[in-house]
């Protein structure tokens, strides 16, 4: 009897340390202005995550160095907490819960679809600002005003690029591979699409996510003998592999990634620019001299090499202007406040240039961030400079 | 006597646990902060599910299919909800209990032919099939991005939208989970000892041992699909990451590392594990070295689970060793292992 | 036709692979009643150990090799004669330790290499060209040390007096022990041996594939499938069954896509163990 009233007791205590701890770190808040980064540090996905929290250290640093934020004239600390999402709904949702609890009133990131479709309930039920990534078709909407999107998915550049490397290698024909899940789905249909458009014809091929060897994948590839081959969002080692198998079994064509950063990893996979012979993707952001000063300032104000991966300068040029907004709106809590000054700040960024809002024709809500981005080629072995296109506009 | 003293030490963990998840109700009112919300609805959720596990354990089968159960639980909601405009909860947890169940007794017919490890085996290839299966039907659910965009729910026609109103069908949820486990491992204790301790015996003594597992393989089935429903309903969205073939080990990790021989252990164990996971994801990427970390140091210092553990180092501190109390501590952690993975050959 | 032959050249070198991995997995299991659910952590750490040999200390890649195995072979016996071995009659015990060694390992690897793939290359490359079919090099390579790896097993699990040993202990623990044979160090080999094979799997297969810190999760659920169809325990059916998974993967991966393929192959296991519970080649379930 008495033991069993013991254990009731513990799990009182139990809840009762939950409630409580959490209390404490809502006092806490005080006059320092947080932002909280939600973003997947564990597992297959956390390069993406580790370079977002990397770019939200690098723009507080920068924000603590100027005195960026005041509130009433007086500086503003600014502080990161990142929370590590899991790559999952539920771990995104418990992630912008905690930062709520904290008080945080300005997520950056989550990165993937089904972690911004955890945040965003969260965020709207606590009017947090949401500046964050992911492809899904309905990322935004109308009835979400606080939540931004950091840079347009695969509808604002794939079209572009595409058109670029037809020029160049003249195919007719297509297959898009990527994994079947919807951090594949989502961009492998949309680049589906806009090879159509541009009078390619696609067919898309799904492997399930964990594969290791492509070896039948690439098999059932060249018995389509398509004219290019597209790895759309394939993470980057899948698409090593998948390149590396493709030239073994004696694939010619081209060789696309529309989906994101990661050339060096997949070069590197491959075996080299030799093996990836004539390949070109999608670089979020043109890495020239005046972005290479980012990495430069990273190594300055924290005192290590900046995290690989290419999304880490988007993520920098994002939360830059959530610093921005923040500092010209001169409230560290009225959120809405914030996003209207967000929405009137003019698209610049010191180092990655000029750029506007887009987003109205296709999520209804002109809250899109898009920069110039480049399109990258390898061209018979060699790499080639990246090809500079303006932001992509109008919409 | 000890079968009497051992049975009654259940009933009062039984009670205790229905009582420990009634008394969630008290959070909504105690708090407003959006991450204590959080943690209570993730523990329910979690312990929800974790009685799932521990109603197999009884019958000494450790089962990896919650998630497939909690998939069919919870898509069955998003479905009613998004296509035939259901949004009573009462109509809808019925719902998410009763489908998964009859889901079960089919799969059940297939797989609880197996035992040890096999079944363990078998149950995990069903939770992957299940991720592939969701990906191949998207006309049903939504394939690779889900079902978004159902109504809230409603009681009476009250709608229950906010964080409050979500966190109490959670913990309305769990308590049906809590009530269900209670019942069926009470009612059915006599059997589901003779079933662990020797299945063959049991059979030869009369026990229609096939009846009793169906059942509770059902039953297991239900409430996993509970704790599908709240976790749709919190996340107001079905989506295939939420049921992922390795997240039932943490399922079961919650029902082994609060103790497997009570209903007190997943109520310990869930709400232990999901806090420290919690806490643990402020570390980023050593957040999963934390988690492991903690696993292992449980298991090597608390080899009965924390439950067990402390109910065993409670008896000793506070109890002078009278012969009826001394019976039932040396017997119960012998007879609370199931040897639910006995070697072959 | 064509397509035919590549499909089962295919087929013949993920089996390869797969059996040196699911022999770890069935022999802990047969021996110890361990399911090893750190086994694609030790498969993982044998890539990074032979990369790390290669890079740091400029090894030749075939020593690099032989490090990574004996490095996991060593862990192996570490963990199981200091951490295993107290809890090793408590099957769900096993279970959790293994799982949170798994989640260490992982992470740990993911904290001190990074998430990105290193460059990790096999010393030889080239490409034989057939009728409609071609093979690297590098593959025939491991596709040999794979079958002598195998061969090599079977030789000291039926030959030898260790081997002969650990099959006394996997039939009957009690009657072995009171024989004289000594768990104390027979369990901590026979653990060390599988993860042995497991880091040596990973040493030999990762430069033609990629190394990267997650990687080891697709082994088990593979493993998994195998010592299903196979019959957990059984050494002769986790050989056959792993280039029965192999070739069923190829085949349909091939004819039906990667995703269908994936159905495929779970639903062809799932018959399996209902037509016959045991497995190809296990004995009867003892009654639990």
């Amino acid at each position: 009897m008495s033991t069993t009233r013991r254990n009731l007791l513990l799990s009182g205590i139990a809840v009762g340390a939950a409630l409580a701890s959490s209390n404490v770190s809502v006092m806490a808040a005080g006059q320092e202005l947080t932002l909280g980064v939600v973003g997947v540090l564990s597992g297959p996905a956390a390069q993406w995550g580790l370079a977002l929290r990397g770019a939200v250290e690098l723009v507080a640093a920068e924000a603590n160095r100027d005195g960026l934020i005041k509130v009433d004239g007086a500086p503003c600390k600014v502080n990161v907490v990142a929370i590590d999402s899991k790559y999952t709904a539920e771990g995104a949702a418990a992630a912008a819960n905690t930062l709520a609890g904290q008080g945080v009133k300005f997520i950056i990131g989550p990165i993937g679809s089904p972690e911004l479709t955890g945040v965003k309930p969260i965020a709207k039920r606590n009017s947090m600002l949401v500046m964050g990534n992911g492809y899904a078709k309905d990322a935004l909407s109308p009835q979400l005003p606080l939540v931004f999107h950091m840079g347009p998915g695969p509808s604002g550049w794939a079209e572009p690029i595409i058109k670029i490397a037809k020029q160049k290698f003249g195919m007719k024909s297509v297959v898009l591979v990527a994994p079947n899940d919807q951090g594949g789905t989502d961009i492998a249909s949309v680049d589906a699409d806009a090879y159509k458009r541009t009078g390619i014809t696609a067919s898309e091929e799904y492997y399930q996510r964990g594969t290791t060897n492509f070896a039948p994948i690439v098999t059932r590839i060249m018995n389509a003998k398509p004219d290019a081959v597209d790895l759309a969002s394939s993470p980057p080692g899948d698409a090593g592999i998948i390149v590396k198998q493709l030239r073994q079994a004696g694939f010619e064509g081209p060789i696309g990634r529309l989906g994101g950063p990661g050339y060096t990893e997949i070069s590197r996979v491959a075996g080299g620019d030799e093996v990836l012979k004539d390949f070109y993707w999608y670089e979020p952001v043109l890495i020239d001299e005046k972005v290479q000063l980012i990495a430069d300032e990273y190594k300055k104000l924290l005192g290590a090499e900046r995290p690989e991966n290419n999304l880490f300068f988007q993520w920098v040029s994002a939360a830059r202007m959530v610093t921005k907004a923040i500092a010209k709106a001169g409230t560290i809590s009225d959120t809405a406040k914030v996003a209207e000054a967000l929405r009137s700040l003019p698209v610049e960024d010191p180092n990655i240039g000029p750029g506007h809002w887009i987003g109205q024709d296709f999520f209804g809500i002109n809250q899109e961030l898009s920069f110039p981005f480049g399109v990258g080629l390898v061209e018979k072995g060699k790499l080639q400079p990246t090809i500079r296109v303006e932001a992509a506009g109008g919409k | 006597m000890t079968a009497r003293t051992l049975s009654k030490r259940g009933d009062l963990a039984e009670a205790a646990s229905v009582v420990v998840i009634a008394a969630a109700f008290v959070v909504p009112w105690l708090s407003q902060n959006p991450m204590v919300y959080s943690l209570a609805n993730q523990m329910l959720i979690a312990i929800t599910a974790a009685f799932s596990v521990y109603i197999m354990l009884r019958m000494n089968l450790m089962t990896f299919a919650v998630p497939t159960f909690m998939a069919i639980g919870g898509y069955t909601v998003a479905i009613l909800g998004l296509r035939h405009g259901v949004t009573d909860v009462l109509l809808l947890g019925l719902a998410s209990f009763v489908v998964p169940a009859l889901f079960a007794l089919p799969l059940g017919a297939l797989v609880l032919r197996l035992t040890g490890v096999y079944f363990v085996l078998v149950t995990f290839v069903l939770t992957e099939i299940t991720q592939l299966l969701l990906f191949e039907t998207p006309g049903w659910t939504g394939g690779s991005n889900g079902l978004v965009g159902m109504p809230a729910v409603t009681l009476f026609g009250l709608e229950l939208a906010d964080n409050r109103a979500v966190l109490q069908v959670t913990i309305g949820l769990a308590l049906a989970g809590a009530i269900v486990t209670a019942a069926v491992t009470r009612t059915l204790r006599q059997h589901f000892a003779a079933i662990e301790e020797n299945e063959l015996l049991a059979q030869s003594l009369g026990l229609v041992v096939w009846h009793y597992k169906a059942f509770g393989f059902a039953i297991a089935a239900g409430v996993s699909g509970l704790a599908g429903f709240a976790l749709v309903n919190m996340l107001l969205t079905a989506h295939p990451t939420s049921f992922s073939a390795l997240s039932s080990v943490n399922y079961i990790a919650y029902a082994i590392i609060g103790g497997k021989s009570s209903m007190l252990g997943p109520v310990v164990g869930g709400a232990l594990l999901i806090w420290a996971g919690d806490v643990f994801a402020l570390r980023g990427e050593y957040s999963q070295f934390l988690f492991g970390f903690l696993i292992v140091v449980v298991v090597l210092v608390a080899r009965e689970g924390v439950v067990g553990t402390i109910h065993r180092l409670g008896v000793r501190v506070f109890s002078p060793p009278s012969p009826s109390r001394s019976s039932t501590v040396a017997s119960s952690p012998t007879l609370s292992v199931p040897n639910a993975m006995e070697p072959l050959q | 036709m064509q397509g035919f032959v590549a499909t089962c050249l295919i087929g013949i070198s993920l089996g390869a692979q797969y059996a040196l991995l699911a022999l770890g997995f069935t022999l802990i299991f047969g021996i110890l009643g361990v399911v090893n659910f750190a086994h694609g952590g030790f498969y993982v750490l044998g890539g990074y150990l032979a990369y790390s040999a290669v890079t740091y200390l400029g090894m030749p890649y075939a020593l690099a090799v032989i490090c990574a195995a004996l490095g996991t072979t060593l862990l192996g016996f570490l963990f199981e004669r200091f951490v295993l071995d107290r809890v090793i009659d408590d099957h769900l015990a096993t279970l959790m330790l293994t799982l949170g060694l798994y989640l260490m390992m992982s992470s740990g690897i993911l904290v001190v290499f990074g998430p990105q793939s290193p460059a990790f290359a096999f010393p030889l490359t080239g490409v034989i060209h057939g009728h409609g079919f071609f093979v690297p090099i590098e593959n025939l390579v491991v596709l040999g040390v794979c079958i002598v790896g195998i061969l090599s097993i079977y030789g000291l699990i039926y030959y030898t007096d260790f081997g002969r040993a650990l099959r006394a202990l996997a039939d009957d623990r009690a009657v072995a022990t009171a024989q004289g044979l000594r768990p104390a160090i027979l369990f901590p080999a026979a653990f060390a041996l599988a993860t042995g094979l497991a880091g040596l799997t990973g040493a030999l297969v990762t430069p033609i594939l990629s190394l990267a810190p997650h990687i080891g999760d697709p082994v088990l659920a593979t493993s998994f499938l195998i010592v299903i169809l196979g019959g957990l325990g059984s050494v002769g059916g986790a050989t056959v069954a792993a280039f029965i998974v192999g070739m069923a993967e190829a085949f349909s991966a091939v004819y039906l896509g990667g995703s269908k393929g994936a159905l495929a192959l779970f639903v062809l296991v799932l018959v399996m163990l209902v037509v016959k519970p045991s497995g190809l080649f296990g004995h009867r379930v003892r009654g639990a």
